[in-house]
């Protein structure tokens, strides 16, 4: 990967192609969990490579390219959350993409999983994504977000004792078109 | 349920694909954002040229104006000269025929006659 990311460096396009195929599910999907929309989660992770094309020389390994691509996601996503109003809303076509794949789980439990990470606080959202799709350790997190560690454990003890409150008392979100 | 959240978050925010022209879009606009420099300096070279035009075309207007104004100024001298010599041949008849008027004078004062007769 140090190779590719030289060539890549060097102005070799195929080669910066070989880095977005290693990467572009970890940023599409850090995007897709945060603002719970693809075509917009799309957008992002594609304003993200264009960002890390334009800043390739900075750059110094593998390790610290995949650094690099979850904080300048999950900020982006965040900036973009705290300009918009809170919306937790879950796509028809995250519905047909969560279907479509391969899903050893309860799919409707997974989706209202996601929705209840959809209704965390920005920053809450962001310390959740990283802990539990890309399995960060929480020192991890705190150097990716810009955060002290005692933040983002709070922020994860928080974040599942709401949810662990939300799903005991039955407030799991309902499907589009089902009744009360 | 609640026991085990953690183990079915990970499940239900495993990492999913993009859409599969993902890498042809961005190639795409990879491409387009390299090709824009060259737009630029496209754009700077046409407005260099229109500066161009438009400093030749100042220096033109300026310099037929300085030939239009000395032109003016050197017929304005030359009428004021030929008004000069007309004024000057006008003095000269004037002391001529002053001259032959007192002439005629002084000679029919001294015949006795009246030379306005």
């Amino acid at each position: 990967m140090d190779e590719q990311l030289a060539q890549a460096r060097a102005g070799n396009l195929g080669a910066f192609g070989t880095l977005v195929q290693a990467h572009k599910r970890s940023v599409y999907s850090l995007a897709l969990r945060m603002v719970g929309q693809p075509e917009l989660a799309e957008d992002m992770a594609q304003e993200v490579f264009m960002q890390l094309h334009a800043n390739l020389r900075s750059i110094q390994s593998a390790d610290h390219l995949a650094f690099w691509l979850r904080k300048v996601t999950a900020h982006r996503v965040i900036d973009y959350l705290r300009r918009r109003p809170a919306v937790s809303i879950t796509s028809l076509d995250e519905e047909a993409e969560q279907i479509g794949s391969p899903d050893p789980g309860d799919p409707l439990l997974q989706r209202h999983l996601r929705q209840l990470v959809l209704g965390l606080p920005p920053d809450a959202r962001a310390v959740v994504t990283l802990r539990y799709q890309e399995d960060l350790d929480p020192l991890d997190i705190a150097r990716t977000l810009d955060m002290s560690i005692n933040t983002v454990k709070s922020h994860l003890k928080r974040s599942l004792d709401l949810m662990r409150q939300r799903i005991e008392n039955g407030e799991l979100p309902r499907r589009e078109g089902q009744s009360p | 349920m609640t026991d085990d959240l953690e183990s079915k978050l990970r499940d239900a925010l495993r990492p999913a694909a993009p859409s599969e022209d993902f890498d042809r879009r961005l190639l795409a606009r990879l491409t387009a954002a390299q090709s824009e420099p060259v737009m630029r300096r496209g754009r700077f070279a046409s407005r260099t040229t229109w500066w161009f035009s438009a400093a030749m075309a100042a220096t033109v207007i300026l310099a037929v104006g300085v030939q239009h104004h000395r032109a003016v100024e050197e017929n304005r001298e030359k009428g004021l000269e030929a008004r000069r010599q007309v004024m000057q041949a006008l003095r000269v008849t004037n002391d001529k025929l002053d001259l032959a008027y007192r002439a005629v004078r002084e000679q029919s004062s001294m015949s006795g006659g009246n030379p306005g007769a």
